[in-house]
């Protein structure tokens, strides 16, 4: 069973190009799907699609096997959303932001001191959301899409304007709302690592088309078929040649030997061989793991 | 439908909390009548003859009225329904808003209720005010309060009339208001329709301007000569406007391609 199945989604703004290009996003109920992509790769794009915000020019988007369209307020009233920058009433407190909102959902108002003790925002009083700093506002946000109890959470860079301290918070709090709630999250992020340790399906969309969709571990099979192993030398030329006949690939680049990536026993043996040859290793490391270059690898295959 | 409806009025209700547009209709109320205690509390020796007069109050009403439907009236609604109907803009949150279990129908007759209901609280705010300005100075300097009885029935008739009359203005500022996220648009289009009525109050047909009821009506009130629509009921004018504007809002509002 499928949460949110959007089908051939396509979509274009005014006189521009395709921005969404037969997108296709399937996230299974009860998981936390990490919807990846660079900045402008069209993620927002899609999510304002899924939610109604955008009007649908092309495809099929379902919640929980529903046509959206014919039961909007029925899929909405299961769903909490936050997408891009916190949507707030800058005048209001974090509890009468909160109240605005229990007033439409109608759930009951012991929820507010709930989701607020959650995002630990119990304490800011008279404090106005306009006066927040931007984790707060992103916290509150949180509050604001949780409030009414959702089985599915979309939620469009979360992190964004977090600390460290608050991205670790973050995590740990989806991760309970998954676990212990059973609630299925959407998360959408421009950093691979900073959702890698929460999701555990992954779609990648890039210039508007989806270009893997998967399990995680089948996208790390990915990564480490891209990764490559960079040792810092002291004579790089002299280094590659000792390698060429044994690894044909390896290059050199901005003065170091690129190889690919390659298992720890081989790691210590091509460095035991580098030494034994005279060659001084300052430094070993993996390089080209970063997401951009999983795009671009997966983009051009 | 209806309880729907109540509890999005509830939410919309409570955005308006310490809002611009709630402060501009607290203190908007209260304005001219603050003059007006204020003239009456300087010059005592007039309150006598304020007391005999037989028709104080109506003519102490058209005296408040006066700034307040030419322009203040006028501006303030263009103000205040700009702030409001803005309030989603300005906070970014019409995403939040239109993926919340509502029909947008319901979104959108309740912000205008909330805007109408505000406009209400205007006139009783203004209308408490107008009594106290008449009441106040003849108990503070012991003079005997004004003779003629207090008119129940003209004070809401006239009220009635000028909430009828700034109907068309908040339908269009509404309208505008949804369309665009730059705030000077509607500003600027209320403020110039607001002067362009001012200039077309002689013209014979000035009562095309949607926004020269309230003046029209003043003028009715104050029996001035040779201003006004005589044989012309522009309340019904103003009505007119008022659904065409609010119809061609919501198709607009409903059809929109962007919705956060």
């Amino acid at each position: 069973m499928y949460s949110i199945e959007a089908l051939n989604l396509s979509h274009h703004f005014t006189k521009g190009e395709r921005v969404l290009d037969d997108i296709t996003l399937q996230v299974k109920e009860g998981s936390i799907f990490g919807f990846l992509g660079p900045n402008g790769a069209g993620k927002t794009t899609t999510l304002r699609l899924i939610l109604g915000l955008l009007r649908k020019q092309q495809g099929d988007i379902r919640f929980f096997g529903k046509p959206f369209e014919q039961h909007r307020t029925e899929v909405l009233r299961q769903i909490g959303s936050l997408i891009e920058s916190p949507s707030l009433y800058g005048q209001l407190t974090a509890t009468e932001n909160l109240l605005v909102w229990q007033k439409v959902y109608q759930c009951p108002k012991k929820r507010i001191r709930e989701v607020l003790d959650l995002v630990d925002l119990a304490n800011t009083g008279a404090k106005k959301a306009s006066q927040f700093s931007l984790g707060m506002k992103q916290r509150l946000s949180i509050a604001v899409a949780l409030l009414h109890s959702p089985t599915l959470l979309i939620l469009d860079e979360p992190t964004n304007g977090l600390d460290p301290g608050g991205i670790v918070e973050m995590r740990t709090l989806l991760k309970i709302l998954n676990e212990e709630q059973g609630i299925t999250i959407l998360i959408s992020s421009h950093l691979l690592s900073e959702i890698e340790k929460l999701v555990s399906e992954v779609g990648i969309i890039h210039h508007g088309k989806m270009v893997f969709q998967g399990s995680l571990d089948a996208l790390m099979e990915r990564q480490q078929q891209v990764a490559s192993l960079i040792f810092e030398v002291n004579r790089a030329q002299q280094a590659l040649q000792i390698l060429a006949d044994q690894y044909p690939t390896a290059v050199i680049a901005q003065g170091k030997l690129k190889l690919p990536a390659l298992s720890n026993e081989a790691t210590a043996a091509i460095t035991r061989r580098l030494v034994t040859e005279g060659i001084d290793v300052y430094g070993i490391t993996r390089g080209d793991n970063d997401l951009e270059t999983i795009f671009m690898n997966i983009t051009n295959n | 439908m209806t309880t729907s409806f109540i509890h999005s009025l509830q939410s919309e209700w409570l955005k308006t909390r310490r809002s611009l547009a709630a402060w501009l209709v607290i203190l908007g109320g209260f304005f001219i009548p603050l003059i007006m205690l204020t003239a009456r509390l300087l010059y005592p020796d007039r309150l006598p003859g304020d007391s005999a007069a037989p028709d104080f109050w109506e003519a102490f009403f058209g005296k408040c009225w006066q700034m307040m439907a030419l322009f203040l009236l006028p501006m303030g609604v263009v103000l205040a329904t700009t702030l409001l109907a803005q309030l989603e803009f300005r906070n970014n949150t019409w995403k939040q808003l239109h993926t919340t279990p509502q029909y947008l129908t319901t979104i959108f007759f309740s912000k205008l209720a909330v805007i109408l209901l505000m406009m209400l609280q205007f006139l009783i705010l203004f209308n408490i005010g107008i009594i106290l300005a008449g009441f106040l100075p003849h108990a503070i300097y012991g003079v005997p309060f004004p003779k003629e009885a207090f008119p129940v029935e003209f004070f809401l008739l006239k009220n009635t009339w000028f909430f009828v009359d700034c109907l068309p203005i908040v339908a269009l500022q509404y309208l505008i208001s949804l369309q665009f996220k730059n705030f000077m648009i509607p500003l600027g289009a209320g403020i110039g329709l607001m002067v362009a009525s001012l200039i077309a109050l002689e013209w014979e047909y000035g009562y095309f301007i949607p926004y020269t009821y309230c003046p029209y009506n003043f003028f009715e009130l104050r029996k001035v000569a040779g201003i006004g629509q005589q044989g012309v009921n522009f309340h019904l004018w103003a009505l007119g406007y008022f659904v065409l504007f609010t119809v061609l809002s919501y198709v607009l509002y409903i059809t929109k391609k962007e919705k956060g």
